[in-house]
């Protein structure tokens, strides 16, 4: 029976590919508390839903490995397609060889072409050396899909072992990076050359762990504890984007907010701190915020959550952290996350609390300049439904900085206690009143008497409330409520620019 | 022979013990043994500002003036524990332990003005 001798050709062919690197190096896989490639591909995707692609394509040079080392396919999550590659450590570490890549490449056409996300499960050991300058060029073509296909796709990469050298920027040119704790690594050079070449002596961990990525370099957006955690998080960004640029996010059914008395919660005092995520929590729909890059730049915290069931993004100063000063890295946190929720229709939630940029010679030689430029691009350039809320210090170029109406907020709200000014009261009543100051026979009182006669006059909604940029000054109970009909007003708006090539953000 | 005394400081309440030194040792060597009087006593809530710790020093994240130490050499604190406030940028900064320990030394003084690095607090 010949017909039968194909199919059973095609049984023992498929079994050899599904065993991968067979039962010993899964074992071991399995002993460093990292599941194998299918194994995760099992816990992203809807049961059943996965059509493997490209099981058969083999390397030009070396013993045919099963899948040549990357599982690629197509399959959905909480029901839409979504394509994926997850790299195989048990099969030749994981290395990418001319054909490894052109397999990844072939889903990154087949994402953007059909308009779905496209996620990697990224563990291997590298290039695949003995394939030499083919390997390197399938990484660059793999990097060019990747950047073509920015803010078109949402792109997410999932660290699940480790990842050097120019197999790192890949995932750096993705929309959000996850990595598993423990297991995953992420360097350009590894500890043995840094201590080659600077002496300098670290681990692995320590240097391209998760927590060192997602807290000290900003590189990695979340850090998950083990694969299964980290792929229910993948599933649940994927189940909150749209699966490309002219799709809005899926809505929710509607939840009321946790219950917070937020006219009792920010201090009276503008010295005294609170957290901002407690004013997030009383505004959105209850439990819905998921914070993107925690721990890093926390003098910023950004987010989606849902607003009456609808998705948003929400960026807010953090009173708590730095005072709340905006600084290179929060700028950078900021701008970023800006342009990835505008690229994919989030409408943009600011709440504004800072006492503005961050002093200092080692932010300025640092470039805050170019770097706090970016939030202010990043905002004029959002086209999405745009609304901020101070909620109390809103002054000089960070009041603008933070989405307020000049630099092109929708709806600007603010609550009784902002202060929207030039600058604080203390510096203000020391300019303004200077001469007044210097002929005072008691500066000291004087000068008290002066600064609180500025913020009286100055440091309040009312002044900007006047002059119309600020569009409401609402209690902040009723601010949730508020916002819904404002947003749910703006959702149909269109904002067109003029068509260009790309724009210049001052990188 | 040690003796015993109890101290208030900022409203937390200590029991310490005292010995005489024979030598002219460092005053802040940890012969201070501290312990709150009371376990239940309130834990400011935990905060999130972030201090950064090299070899156990929590370093000032910003520059500014020592408001408050709310800790004494020898306390035993938690991860989120307020050590010191620190007033900068018009804002009463809570500079909490990166990590749980015991105090080995402070090294302010409230009033003091600090700059952005300087070491406010060792934990050991």
């Amino acid at each position: 029976m010949a017909d039968n001798d194909k199919i059973q050709e095609l049984a023992h062919r498929e079994a050899r590919i599904r065993a991968m690197g067979g039962p010993d190096r899964v074992a071991r896989q399995h002993q460093l508390g990292k599941w194998t490639a299918r194994e995760r591909l099992d816990a992203l995707l809807d049961a059943g839903t996965f059509q493997e692609l490209g099981a058969h394509v083999v390397a030009r040079v070396g013993e045919p490995a099963p899948a040549d080392g990357v599982v690629t396919g197509v399959g959905r999550v909480a029901g839409r397609p979504v394509y994926v590659y997850a790299q195989d450590f048990t099969v030749v570490g994981g290395s990418l060889g001319e054909m490894h890549a052109q397999k990844i490449q072939a889903m990154q056409d087949l994402a953007l072409k059909a308009g779905c996300p496209m996620i990697g499960l990224n563990d291997s050991g590298g290039a695949r050396i003995q394939e030499g300058v083919d390997a390197l060029s399938g990484y660059g073509a793999i990097f060019r899909r990747n950047t073509h296909a920015s803010g078109v796709i949402p792109q997410i990469t999932v660290i699940m072992g480790p990842s050097a050298g120019g197999a790192v920027y890949s995932p750096a040119l993705t929309d959000l990076v996850v990595m598993v704790r423990g297991t995953a690594q992420m360097f350009i050079t590894g500890p043995q050359v840094i201590s080659a070449v600077t002496g300098e002596q670290v681990t692995a961990e320590e240097l391209g762990g998760a927590d060192a990525q997602l807290t000290k370099s900003g590189v990695a957006h979340f850090a998950a504890d083990d694969d299964r955690a980290a792929l229910a998080l993948t599933r649940e960004l994927l189940a909150r984007f749209p699966a490309n640029n002219v799709e809005d996010p899926p809505r929710r059914p509607v939840r009321p907010p946790a219950a917070v008395d937020l006219n009792g919660l920010v201090p009276n005092d503008p010295n005294k701190p609170y957290d901002v995520r407690r004013v997030i929590a009383g505004l959105v729909d209850d439990d819905s915020f998921l914070e993107c890059q925690a721990g890093y730049a926390d003098n910023v915290v950004v987010g989606w959550a849902y607003l009456d069931g609808q998705p948003i993004a929400v960026i807010a100063n953090q009173p708590r952290v730095l005072a709340g000063t905006l600084d290179i890295d929060a700028s950078d946190k900021l701008a970023r996350f800006v342009r990835l929720s505008d690229a994919f229709n989030f409408p943009l939630l600011t709440l504004v609390d800072t006492p503005g940029y961050l002093p200092g010679t080692a932010q300025e030689y640092g470039g805050i300049i170019r770097h706090g430029a970016k939030v202010l691009y990043a905002y004029a350039e959002a086209t999405v439904p745009k609304v901020t809320v101070i909620l109390r210090k809103a002054y000089g170029g960070a009041y603008l900085a933070m989405c307020s109406r000049s630099l092109g907020a929708d709806l600007a709200v603010a609550w009784p206690s902002a202060e929207i000014a030039v600058m604080g009261p203390e510096p203000a009543a020391n300019i303004i009143y200077r001469r007044e100051l210097e002929a005072a026979a008691d500066p000291t009182a004087s000068r008290r008497a002066k600064v609180a006669e500025y913020r009286e006059r100055f440091a309040n909604p009312y002044v900007a409330a006047a002059r119309g940029y600020v569009d409401a000054v609402v209690e902040p109970a009723e601010t949730r409520d508020a916002l819904v009909r404002m947003l749910s007003a703006l959702l149909s708006k269109r904002e067109v620019r003029p068509s260009k090539k790309h724009g210049n953000v001052p990188l | 022979m040690p003796r015993r005394f109890q101290v208030t400081v900022d409203g937390h309440t200590y029991e310490v013990e005292v010995s005489e030194l024979t030598d002219t040792r460092s005053p802040d060597a940890a012969v201070v043994k501290a312990a709150p009087a009371a376990e239940s006593m309130a834990r400011p809530a935990a905060t999130e500002t972030q201090a950064s710790a090299s070899g156990g020093t929590v370093a000032a994240p910003l520059p500014g003036v020592a408001l408050e130490v709310k800790v004494a050499v020898g306390d035993r604190v938690s991860r989120g524990d307020v050590l010191v406030i620190l007033e900068a940028m018009k804002m009463e900064n809570e500079i909490a332990a990166p990590t749980a320990g015991v105090v080995r030394t402070v090294h302010v003084v409230p009033g003091a003005s600090v700059g952005s690095g300087d070491p406010l607090v060792t934990l050991g």
